[in-house]
């Protein structure tokens, strides 16, 4: 059994390779289409009420305007004890130094804000102690300049916040998430560098309305991870020397269902090969070594412009939840990725060394010399379609449709002025925290990071406060998974509302 | 402050020095004990363990024509648990159980508690036998369901946790855990209330759709922990 593989069933692979032959017209034409001309991607996400108006328009900035309360933090200070201190619509000036804490964000309007001193930074360490950096549940949350370190769960993590800005941070080796907003609308994630992430370096979670760009992501399992999340741009970013590049993701048996309209574009995808130390059995531990860019399950997901080389698996992997390692579907979700659109992309020196699945599928197309693969896709794509085809080595695209556009130039961004905070309807609190919270680590029904939430109901079928108590301080109880950081911040009502609300889910 | 702290220092070495004469005697009979376990518990766990070599092997291997499962290097804890609940009833009183009725039977002839633990220590510290035959199936499915659903009690390598009190399942054979697997499902096995990791299984079982599927899972388990 080889681990780290996207291993496809060789009977499928072969069956369907071989219709794909059969279909196959003796001698192509070459379509060639220029993508400075032509009809441009319209987006899938229309602004309510003014259809006429472009959403994107410039927006840059979805915080709304900057509080004029500004408090300063200076080094040998806790920045929690400020916030602590702090009225929602806050400033928090934080001067270069080093800081060990966790800070929780639970209101408005605040703006954590490091004051960078002839390159020296506001450096937040965990020590390998600390679980998180910084949690944020308000809204209009800004995190700037500030450089995290050696933390074991999470670099910043946002639980329901919406109109979030993160940009211009340093995250180095902080656990199984760099960055990681879940259940946001409406957020920015610019400017950062993120790297040695033992899961994603930046995931963007159950979340809408997304700009990631100018980002430089490294050394890290998963680089730019869209998931369970719908219009999204990732663009011009730096993505290199992960296990897997750029990926738009449906992980099965979280409570938002699918991945729709995701832009990948204009990024650099370089030489994504590094070995994949994701734990063992976990989702990220399935992407194959060598991914440039990974399409599983998601919908309309447009790839443009993008620079992808020397990833030595395939350029981009398109698949479904049935071909995946480590997944196990969701009855709700759709498993396929319909409608990919791969547009233009500079693909260069791809698959150099690809799996021995690959590698069958190249086979059973006749593809007998190739050196190098750019696209593979396997499973069902119903309506993708590709332009300019006959650059790239490909398998199983045969079938892919001419795209009716060849860019995405009338997309200018999904960002939208500042959203009214997500609605939390009295007795709900327990659901909001399961989804802006847990559902971080745990799915339903599959290895996420922690244990699947079916096993945790068996495990506590009739005992909620023991699940309250067992969030507040958790022990280490599997070798081969994560340590579970401590959920004290939240209240003993809130921890026994989620654990209620948890054990009795469905799905 | 300086005081107290003084106060402090000077109460925890009156503390010690009360405390210290006991630990050579506690030492002493800490290493009397662990001489004893290896020693005359062993042959205890021996003798004790003779009445269930005519099933489960002299090395605790397991006989599938018996539908005797591998128990050798099984955790303890699990052992005596099992034992417990074969004694108690708890496991093997199902009238559709006549497997579980014979093993009740065994478990009931051991003495007492104590015999009990004796003998879970000595089938734990067997050396891991691999007899199973070979148990086929779609292990990219059994291998993406066995982590969704089984791995994270019983280790994504079928290697059990006590910390959760799941046993280890690589080595066992396919007869053996489909039936158990049964019995868990049709609440034949799991359903005692005071059986609490027995419900857990049990609820589990439940959200397992196929047999195929099934099938498919215990590939996957008979391919972890075996020798390369």
């Amino acid at each position: 059994m080889k681990k780290g593989l996207i291993l496809w069933v060789l009977v499928t692979a072969v069956a369907f390779a071989a219709g794909a032959y059969l279909g196959r017209s003796s001698k192509q034409d070459l379509k060639i289409s220029s993508s400075t001309g032509g009809a441009s991607y319209s987006g899938g996400f229309k602004a309510e009420g003014n259809a006429d108006a472009n959403p994107a328009g410039a927006i840059r900035s979805v915080a709304g305007p900057a509080p004029t309360n500004v408090v300063v933090v200076k080094d040998g200070e806790s920045i929690q004890a400020a916030i602590k201190a702090a009225t929602a619509g806050t400033i928090v000036r934080v001067m270069p130094g080093t800081y060990h804490e966790t800070v929780y964000v639970d209101k408005d309007d605040i703006r954590i804000i490091g004051v960078i001193e002839q390159g020296r930074r506001a450096v937040l360490d965990g020590q390998k102690k600390l679980n998180d950096a910084i949690l944020y549940s308000g809204n209009n949350f800004v995190a700037e300049n500030l450089e995290i370190r050696n933390y074991k769960g999470n670099g910043i993590m946002g639980q329901a916040g919406n109109n979030f800005e993160i940009r211009n941070n340093v995250i180095v080796d902080s656990g199984v998430y760099g960055i990681f907003p879940q259940l946001g609308q409406n957020g920015i994630v610019e400017h950062n560098v993120v790297s040695k992430i033992a899961d994603a370096a930046i995931y963007i979670g159950m979340s809408d309305n997304i700009l990631v760009a100018h980002n430089d992501v490294f050394d890290s399992v998963a680089g730019i991870e869209i998931e369970n999340s719908r219009h999204a741009i990732v663009e011009h970013n730096y993505v290199h020397n992960n296990t897997g590049g750029l990926l738009a993701f449906v992980t099965p048996g979280l409570p938002i269902k699918d991945t729709v309209d995701v832009i990948f574009r204009n990024n650099f995808v370089i030489g994504n090969n590094h070995p994949n130390f994701g734990a063992p059995g976990s989702t990220v531990a399935g992407i194959p070594a060598g991914t440039g860019i990974l399409v599983m399950a998601a919908d309309d997901v447009v790839i443009e412009g993008n620079i992808i080389s020397d990833n030595k698996v395939a350029g981009i992997i398109i698949t479904d939840h049935a071909h995946a390692s480590n997944i196990t579907a969701d009855p709700e979700s759709d498993p396929n990725s319909d409608r990919v659109k791969i547009l233009d992309n500079v693909m260069l020196r791809n698959g150099y060394d690809t799996i021995n699945e690959a590698k069958a599928l190249l086979l059973a197309e006749a593809k007998v010399g190739a050196r190098n693969l750019d696209i593979v896709r396997v499973g069902p794509s119903p309506g993708s379609c590709i332009i300019n085809r006959h650059q790239y080595v490909t398998v199983g695209v045969g079938d892919f449709a001419e795209c009716d556009f060849t860019n995405t130039a009338a997309t200018v961004n999904y960002l939208l002025p500042p959203v009214p905070p997500r609605e939390i309807k009295p007795g709900e609190r327990g659901k909001v925290v399961y989804l802006g919270i847990c559902t971080g680590c745990h799915t339903y029904n599959g290895r996420m990071i922690g244990p699947p939430v079916q096993v945790i109901q068996a495990l506590y079928m009739d005992n909620p406060q023991g699940l309250a108590d067992y969030i507040a301080k958790p022990t280490k109880k599997r070798d081969d998974y994560p340590e579970m950081p401590p959920q004290d911040y939240l209240d003993p009502e809130t921890r026994l509302a989620v654990a209620q609300y948890m054990l009795q889910v469905t799905n | 402050m300086n005081a107290m702290h003084q106060h402090q220092q000077i109460t925890a070495s009156f503390y010690l020095m009360l405390i210290r004469p006991f630990w050579g005697t506690a030492l002493t009979l800490g290493t009397l004990w662990l001489m004893c376990s290896s020693t005359c518990f062993a042959d205890d766990g021996e003798k004790l363990f003779a009445p269930c070599v005519a099933c489960h092997g002299n090395k605790g291997e397991g006989n599938a024509a018996l539908h005797a499962p591998a128990i050798a290097g099984q955790d303890a804890a699990y052992i005596e648990r099992q034992l417990h609940n074969f004694r108690s009833r708890r496991r093997g009183a199902d009238g559709s159980d006549a497997l579980g009725a014979q093993m009740q039977a065994a478990a009931t002839a051991l003495g007492d508690d104590a015999a009990v633990a004796k003998i879970a220590s000595y089938i734990a510290k067997l050396p891991r036998t691999f007899n199973a035959k070979p148990a086929s199936g779609n292990l990219h499915n059994g291998n993406n369901l066995y982590q969704g659903k089984c791995g994270a009690c019983h280790g994504g390598k079928a290697e059990g946790n006590p910390a959760l009190q799941a046993p280890r399942l690589a080595g066992l054979d396919a007869a053996y855990i489909q039936r158990q697997f049964a019995h868990f499902r049709d609440g034949v096995r799991g359903v005692d209330p005071k059986d609490t990791p027995g419900r857990q299984m049990a609820m589990m079982a439940k959200t397992v759709a196929t047999d195929r599927d099934l099938e498919d899972i215990i590939a996957f388990i008979h391919q972890q922990g075996r020798p390369k």
